[in-house]
């Protein structure tokens, strides 16, 4: 099943699910312990493709808990146990796996998604609405987010419906610490990582190295820079050379998305779902 | 030793209005559902409610005018969406809601049970978090010459609730190899009582014979009452899994107001009991398919 997929050529005809996946995948690689959330299709179904292809001994931390379990396909929920089935350990939560992620030598890589993101790759997944205790949308909550952000991880962003509702200019609150208010705002504050880069059903973006402003890397196939810039409730920087075209998955990653990692399509369900309050 | 085992109605009449509850949870799984039932039937009030991440029971506590804090790191029903229930109430200002971060919420359960102050964190530093909640966390300098860290206070609830596989007579309390998330970890060693509702009473004899799995000695124990399938419709690994239908129900029903009330005097106020109770929610054939792990996709 994975012999080919070195040689594969690009594929012809995939969903903008299926590029996002191959994006987050190859952010990984062997060497890495990657770990998911709630509701964490699209990464979920990363480490499963980079498993598979280029990465066969990404350490993967199912649910934060179960390591290197062998699920059969994604199910419906990525905490719950047929996602963690086979795993070689349970690792336990309060003791073990906060453990390795605040240690800061294992898990360096951390996907986010979230309901709001802004300039400067601070994330908010717990209210929209200027007064905390009395919000417009009381959204679920920062979780693991609001470590993540601060434990020198690197951060890979996900989001599948860019749009200004969910690229905004400054988060109304903020969950996860991205670039604060950028510059060297994380290094007064003795905080090491940080956003790298983030992944919309539109475009990838990635952050200006001085002023930590976000700023368009590559286009998806088939979507103008004008069209990226209108979905984004900021003024997106550019990138100095021109802006280049994110490369399409292939056809051998594709058939094992759809084939082995997804054929239930669970990952079609960050579409549908991307309103904008409702990830995680 | 003493024995610990009671009935739902006396083990909940230990809790009094306006205290602080941890529950044991995560967004479908693992919830101590009978207990939480239990504490809308003898129309608990102002209760303040300590989640790692809540699921249903949050959404009916809050629905049930229940709460009125809620101290934890996220709410939702992850595929379901979010809790509308509690959201709603939020969002009217009758909860109020005292979020932390996962390291952070660690931190002040284990400063807690240790009967620290405080214990810190690197966690949560640069979010809003802190600014939000000045009376429990605070950026302090490492007294040693590091980069500051978060001291997070010490979080005590009055009461913890857990479900476990089984339980003896005395309150030991035994858990199947699975997954233990933080708040089976730390929460009942945090609370001044801890209150666990077992799949299965059993003699102490059972939990000699593999001892490793015991997670919680009879000595931090205040009550013990048998529940079969008692985390329903939430998983419990390996037992059972979550009742999707039930939560596609409450999920429609949660949205108007006559209708989340409707549900819950259903399956909450109305069966007198647990076999009552699975009998509402579908009897052998829902335990049938839950058994199963069906996902109903």
């Amino acid at each position: 099943m994975t012999s080919d997929w070195r040689d594969s050529p690009d594929a012809s005809e995939y969903g903008v699910d299926e590029l996002m996946i191959t994006v987050l995948a190859d952010q990984f690689q062997n060497g890495d312990q990657a770990c998911n959330g709630m509701a964490s299709f699209l990464p979920v179904a990363a480490f499963m493709l980079a498993r598979l292809t280029h990465a066969p001994e990404l350490v993967w931390l199912a649910s934060a808990a179960g390591l290197d379990p062998r699920p059969e396909r994604i199910p419906a929920s990525t905490l719950e146990a047929p996602l963690w089935r086979d795993s070689v350990m349970y690792i336990e939560q309060y003791g073990d796996f906060w453990t390795f992620v605040l240690n800061g030598r294992w898990i360096e890589k951390f996907c986010v998604g979230a309901a709001q993101l802004d300039q400067y790759g601070n994330a908010n997944n717990s209210v929209i609405g200027s007064d905390y205790h009395r919000p417009k949308v009381r959204l679920p909550g920062t979780a693991g987010l609001g470590d993540m952000g601060s434990i020198g991880k690197q951060l890979y962003y996900w989001n599948a419906n860019h749009s200004p509702r969910t690229m905004v200019e400054k988060v109304d609150f903020i969950s996860a610490a991205g670039f604060l208010d950028g510059g060297d705002a994380r290094e007064h504050l003795g905080l090491t990582g940080g956003p790298r880069i983030v992944v919309t059903n539109l475009a990838v973006m990635d952050f200006h190295p001085v002023s930590k402003k976000m700023r368009l890397k590559s286009v998806h196939p088939g979507i103008t820079v004008e069209e990226v810039r209108n979905a984004t409730g900021f003024e997106l920087l550019m990138p100095e050379s021109s802006v280049a075209q994110t490369r399409p998955p292939t056809e051998a990653q594709v058939r094992l998305i759809r084939e082995v990692i997804d054929p239930d399509e669970m990952r079609k369900r960050e579409l549908r779902r991307a309103d904008g309050t409702s990830a995680r | 030793m003493q024995e610990k085992i009671t009935t739902l109605d006396e083990a909940i009449g230990l809790i009094n209005d306006g205290d602080v509850v941890a529950l044991q949870n995560m967004a479908t799984q693992a919830a101590p559902m009978a207990l939480v039932r239990e504490l809308i039937r003898q129309q608990k009030r102002d209760l303040g409610l300590v989640v790692l991440v809540g699921g249903m029971a949050v959404d009916w506590l809050a629905a049930a005018g229940v709460i009125n804090r809620l101290i934890g790191a996220a709410v939702t029903m992850e595929q379901f969406g979010l809790c509308q229930q509690y959201r709603r109430a939020v969002e009217a200002g009758r909860i109020r809601v005292e979020e932390l971060s996962e390291s952070v919420l660690n931190a002040r359960l284990g400063a807690g049970a240790r009967n620290l102050p405080f214990l810190p964190t690197r966690g949560a530093i640069g979010t809003d978090l802190i600014a939000q909640n000045p009376e429990n966390m605070k950026l302090i300098e490492d007294p040693f010459g590091g980069f500051p860290v978060v001291a997070c206070r010490a979080l005590v609830p009055d009461v913890a609730l857990v479900h476990a596989h089984r339980a003896d007579c005395f309150g030991n309390v035994q858990y199947e190899p699975t997954i233990l998330w933080p708040d089976i970890g730390i929460m009942p060693k945090a609370a001044k009582h801890v209150i666990v509702s077992a799949e299965e009473i059993v003699d102490t004899e059972v939990l000699r014979r593999n001892p490793d799995r015991t997670v919680l000695p009879g000595f931090i124990v205040d009550a013990v009452v048998e529940v079969p399938y008692g985390a329903h419709p939430t998983s419990f690994f390996p037992n059972y899994g979550y009742d999707s239908r039930f939560h596609r129900d409450w999920t429609k029903a949660a949205r108007e107001e006559e209708k989340a009330t409707a549900f819950i005097d259903q399956y909450v106020r109305s069966p007198a009991s647990q076999k009552e109770y699975l009998d509402a929610v579908g009897g052998a054939a829902a335990i049938e398919r839950i058994a199963n792990w069906d996902e109903d996709k």
